[in-house]
């Protein structure tokens, strides 16, 4: 009887059990969770007065391009000291660094002529066919002196340039290569914007002693020249 | 009679379409700029005298079609172009909003920038040297470049090239000093009168040091001390210094 009512008390117990932890639970604050709470808010929320539709664009920046290299050629009369003037022509290269400046390297090929010694003496020849040949290259600072605008006309304007420039470079000439020290200046008309026309007087100065005596030999040069932009 | 008209008639056409490739090849995509300050002025030409005929006023666009030197040549909406100052043109917004940022020639471009280009003069030995130079950097401190030069000499004349690294120690400071060191090669001629005529091309090894200066806008001046060793075929290698000055400019 005494074990029977046991039983029964202890079933009892048994049965209460899951139901004060289901009371427990009710009377414990609620874990905070993350998914109850954005919902409690949004149904809670003012409605917006005004949506924000900012519409993010994507900006591709496309790379701009640089017009700085100029890049020629030219054709003129150049005058050797003591064998006359002949036709050059030649390669030239820019590369502009600001409004003001730029570097040019160049390159050109002339022929000398003869001396008055040679023409006088009949038969005499100073140098061989391949010693006259008068071949230069240089590296030039160029100064922008006068920048300007040049008009033909009442419809054209075309930006132009009186410019400075010197340097310094080689001459191969009569056997042997010389330092050669040049300077000069030149007018710059910029018809369109990816061509130049180019009128420019340079003196090529270096040391000879080709006819007995050494000095320093100018040699002046006059050239018309079309350049191109990149 | 008629078929030859045709065919110059094609050809004319053919050379014309060639002509206008280029053309509509640059129809190209240009960067559009918003207008900020209260107008853009366009200016006639790539200078600062150049005089000013037109305004952008601000909210308006413009497309960069390209640069020349520190001057951008644009065109507007309704297809008025002209020339902007890089520092109008730093004023301007791209389409987002976020400003308009490109390399500028200044002090922050002498410590930071990728090429730089120069011409010495010099000497090469007892010769004297003509020279140009080209450096790409790595990074501030760190550049790898290469010179050719000419040397003429009273007794030789020749070509020399090099290549090598330099490191430059102070890129920030207006006055920084770098080292060099680098291999090349020697090409002599000796002059015609003398006993020992043969040209000849030699490897050659340098270690050098210099100064560079920053002078203004994209300009340096750079000066700068090589010793080579030349590697000759005999049995002893010769020496022989180098020293140089000079202008260079970096982009």
């Amino acid at each position: 009887m005494e074990t029977g009512l046991r039983v029964l008390l202890l079933t009892a117990l048994l049965a209460t059990l899951p139901g004060c932890a289901w009371m427990h639970h009710r009377s414990s604050p609620p874990p905070p969770s993350t998914q109850s709470v954005p919902a409690q808010s949004a149904d809670e929320a003012p409605p917006r007065v005004v949506e924000p539709e900012v519409a993010r664009r994507e900006v591709k920046v496309p790379k701009i391009r640089s017009s700085n290299v100029e890049v020629g050629l030219y054709y003129g009369e150049l005058s050797i000291e003591d064998f006359g003037g002949h036709p050059v022509y030649g390669v030239t290269a820019a590369y502009h660094i600001t409004e003001d400046f730029f570097f040019q390297a160049e390159a050109g090929r002339s022929k000398a002529g003869r001396t008055s010694f040679e023409v006088l003496g009949g038969n005499v020849q100073l140098l061989t066919e391949s010693e006259r040949r008068f071949t230069y290259y240089d590296l030039s600072l160029g100064y922008n002196f006068l920048p300007g605008e040049a008009f033909l006309g009442r419809g054209v304007a075309m930006t132009s340039a009186f410019y400075l420039i010197g340097g310094f470079g080689g001459t191969d000439f009569a056997g042997d290569t010389k330092f050669t020290v040049n300077f000069g200046a030149g007018y710059r008309i910029v018809p369109i914007d990816w061509m130049a026309v180019h009128i420019t007087v340079q003196d090529r100065v270096f040391q000879s002693s080709l006819l007995g005596t050494t000095k320093l030999t100018n040699n002046l040069e006059a050239r018309l020249g079309v350049t191109v932009f990149f | 009679m008629i078929t030859r008209a045709r065919q110059w008639a094609l050809a004319i056409l053919l050379l014309l379409a060639a002509m206008c490739a280029p053309a509509v090849s640059a129809a190209r995509d240009y960067l559009q700029l918003f207008v900020t300050e209260p107008y853009l002025e366009l200016h006639t030409g790539p200078g600062r005298g150049y005089p000013v005929f037109h305004v952008v006023p601000r909210e308006d666009s413009v497309d960069v079609l390209f640069r020349r030197t520190d001057w951008f040549k644009v065109r507007t909406a309704r297809g008025v172009e002209g020339w902007a100052s890089q520092a109008d043109m730093l004023k301007t917004v791209l389409a987002d909003g976020s400003p308009f940022r490109f390399p500028l020639g200044d002090r922050a471009g002498f410590t930071n920038h990728t090429w730089e280009m120069g011409i010495f003069a010099g000497e090469l030995g007892s010769a004297t040297l003509v020279s140009g130079y080209a450096a790409l950097s790595f990074n501030s401190q760190l550049q790898i470049e290469g010179s050719v030069g000419n040397f003429l000499g009273t007794f030789t004349n020749g070509v020399t090239g090099d290549i090598g690294l330099a490191h430059i120690i102070l890129p920030e400071a207006r006055l920084s000093p770098f080292l060099m060191l680098g291999v090349g090669l020697i090409h002599t001629e000796p002059k015609a009168t003398l006993v020992q005529p043969a040209n000849r091309t030699e490897q050659t090894a340098y270690v050098g040091g210099g100064l560079r200066y920053y002078l203004t806008r994209r300009f340096f001046l750079r000066a700068e001390y090589k010793a080579h060793w030349i590697f000759t075929r005999r049995n002893e290698n010769e020496e022989s210094d180098e020293w140089k000055l000079g202008f260079a400019f970096f982009y």
